[in-house]
């Protein structure tokens, strides 16, 4: 066998995220959720397909889709990582692994990566599936539009489950660590497009967007939300989401508005949380 | 006492210094006022590559309770060294620091001479720890779990099943971890502390929760792998267990280590007698020649109107028919075993 791959292998990182696939695919929660998110993509497509007449159309399809992914994905990788650090400290599993040879980093990036590839999985069966009746159902389907759509979503779940990765070091109690994610799935979701609505209305943008014209400044500081910053990678890629959106509100994108800039702040999200979640675990007492 | 000569690092001027070996004292310097710590070091022998493990002044806080306070103690190669203290003593909390479980205040640690400060990794291979709250992936099997293990150590997997059949869990192989009883996930513990025969073991409480099988087939696993050369580190407050397997035994109080010895000098020290405290209506000169003349008697004190006497448990109705046959009335008897606590007062010679 390729020396470099038995290497590979053989590392903690991966043999942590192996076990973190093993114990987690057996979790009834996900795999629930998993089921419920491949069903609700596979009516949307199915849907949208049906009203469809070629590949145009299914913008609307991928902005109906959008709408799930708003919903659930937060909440499949919310409950994939909240426990992660603290379900083993409570339960005391994490007494052991921190005493074998690896290091703490070691530790949270193989729950990174194997968690990672569990919500991966989960992303890529839903819209895989999907994927299959659009193919059937539409001639003339945009693969590549398709999979930079499901790339996309993989990107801003792996901000999520790392916002979760974080909050499972910061708790005390794995109880207080699902409290914590239930407020963060209602701050996302909820809370910040509120803040971001009235920051509007302070700064007196709102009659500007019943007008129709969303000045930049308000652009700009929507890419405070993650959520945000995804359906504007999904909008800027995907032809005909755009024109799907219904209502007088025309999205003008500014010139800022790009797809590397979003690509890079959703990697900036990962990588800073996965940071802070080492730094915590780091100084943590098991 | 040692003396030390040391070069102020700002100014270079030359002092010499007195104290004892893990000392820190203050020092400012009398030409150019600059402050600093000199901590005398221990004897070279305390700190010599052979000693597998080694802990010099550790100290651990938590918030601003001292749960472990500047302790120093090696564990030599070979042996079984036994930490023995009452709940809440620290024995957990120093075990910790030694595997990088928690962060320490102070103190510098060493497993084969590797310092756990500067390469943690490394020094984790050479130790099979089994924690005081054991627990594992429950929704995998013993097998499994033991497989996860054996690949953090690099360990063939052969290993895994013949360990399991030892412990006694060879029925339990697929079993989820999940539906363990603690005493199951006890054994499966120990099992995972051995993969790998790591050269150094460090175990609390190993017998925690096992059966009287269970406790006899650890102590007979633990003396087998001394046999073949294997460190053991473990705790209990258990004096008996202590006593049977353990060449050293460290007595920590407090956060305190308050002695370290052989268990031959140990137990010596620890054959201690109970007290019988005897009230009499009066005390006569009589009563006290004759209760001294009982045999396995060994010290008799006379307060007010108590005799405290300290006796062969044996020779306690002998002591009160002796004192009745005195003349003296007796109107109360009360009987102190010796208890932990007075190991340490005698230990430490308070
Ligand atoms: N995480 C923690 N936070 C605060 N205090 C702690 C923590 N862990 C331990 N302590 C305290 O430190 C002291 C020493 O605890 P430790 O667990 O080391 O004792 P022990 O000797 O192992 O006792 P036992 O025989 O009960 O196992 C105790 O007073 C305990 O309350
Ligand atoms: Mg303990």
């Amino acid at each position: 066998m390729n020396t470099t791959f038995e290497k590979i292998l053989k590392n903690p990182v991966s043999i942590i995220a192996r076990k973190e696939i093993m114990d987690n695919v057996r979790n009834f929660w996900i795999i629930l959720i998993t089921i419920i998110f491949a069903i609700l993509t596979v009516a949307m497509s199915a849907f949208g397909a049906y009203f469809s007449e070629g590949w145009q159309d299914l913008g609307m399809t991928i902005a109906l889709m959008m709408s799930i992914v708003q919903l659930l994905v937060p909440i499949i990788a919310l409950m994939l990582g909240y426990a992660a650090i603290v379900g083993e400290i409570e339960k005391g599993s994490m007494n052991t692994l921190v005493s074998l040879p690896v290091k703490r980093i070691e530790i949270i990036l193989g729950k990174f990566l194997g968690l990672g590839i569990v919500l991966t999985f989960s992303i890529v069966v839903g819209f895989g599936i999907a994927g299959i009746i659009i193919g059937i159902m539409v001639p003339d389907v945009n693969y590549i539009e398709y999979l930079i759509f499901i790339a996309a979503t993989v990107l801003v779940g792996l901000v999520y489950l790392n916002v979760a990765l974080f909050f499972s070091t910061l708790f005390k109690k794995r109880s207080t660590a699902l409290g914590g994610a239930i407020f963060l799935w209602f701050f996302f979701n909820m809370i910040l497009p509120v803040i971001l609505m009235g920051i509007a209305f302070a700064g007196a943008a709102f009659s500007d967007i019943l007008e129709g014209t969303v000045p930049e400044w308000y652009y700009g500081i929507q890419l405070i939300n993650p959520m945000s910053v995804y359906s504007a990678l999904v909008t800027l890629n995907v032809e005909g989401v755009l024109s799907s959106a219904s209502g007088a509100v025309q999205i003008q994108y500014p010139s800022f508005y790009t797809t590397w800039l979003m690509v890079l702040i959703l990697f900036v999200w990962i990588v800073g949380f996965l940071l802070l979640s080492y730094q915590r675990f780091n100084k943590k007492d098991i | 006492m040692i003396e030390k000569t040391i070069r102020c690092p700002s100014c270079k001027n030359q002092l010499t210094i007195n104290g004892n070996p893990g000392d820190k004292i203050q020092i400012i310097c009398p030409s150019c006022n600059s402050k600093g710590v000199f901590t005398f070091p221990h004897e070279e022998s305390f700190l010599s590559e052979s000693n597998p493990i080694q802990v010099l002044n550790l100290t651990k806080k938590f918030n601003n309770f001292i749960a472990v306070n500047n302790i120093s103690f090696s564990v030599k190669a070979g042996e079984i060294f036994g930490f023995l203290g009452p709940n809440g003593a620290g024995k957990t909390t120093t075990m910790k620091a030694i595997l990088s479980l928690i962060n320490t205040n102070s103190g510098q640690i060493k497993i084969n001479g590797i310092s756990i400060h500067k390469d943690p990794k490394v020094a984790h291979k050479y130790v099979g720890y089994l924690p005081e709250r054991i627990a594992f992936y429950d929704n995998l099997t013993a097998l499994q779990n033991m497989y996860f293990y054996a690949d953090m150590k690099n360990t063939p997997k052969g290993e895994c099943k013949p360990l399991l059949d030892e412990m006694g869990l060879g029925g339990a192989l697929d079993k989820k971890v999940g539906k363990f009883s603690k005493g199951m996930q006890q054994r499966l513990g120990m099992a995972c502390a051995l993969i790998g025969s790591p050269p150094i073991l460090v175990l609390d409480e190993p017998s925690g929760g096992l059966d009287p099988r269970g406790v006899a087939l650890i102590r007979k696993k633990i003396r087998e792998m001394k046999s073949k050369g294997t460190t053991v580190f473990l705790s209990s407050h258990i004096l008996s267990e202590i006593q049977e397997v353990c060449d050293r035994v460290g007595i920590i109080d407090k956060g305190v280590l308050v002695a370290q010895d052989s268990v031959s000098k140990l137990s010596e020290k620890l054959k201690l007698k109970p007290k019988i405290t005897i009230e009499l209506e009066q005390i006569s000169n009589e009563v006290v020649e004759a209760v001294k003349k009982v045999q396995g008697v060994e010290k008799v004190d006379v307060k007010g109107k108590n005799i405290d006497i300290i006796c062969d448990p044996k020779s306690k109705s002998k002591v009160i028919l002796a004192v009745e046959k005195a003349g003296g009335s007796v109107i109360n008897i009360q009987t102190k075993e010796p208890s932990l606590e007075e190991v340490f007062l005698k230990v430490t010679g308070e």
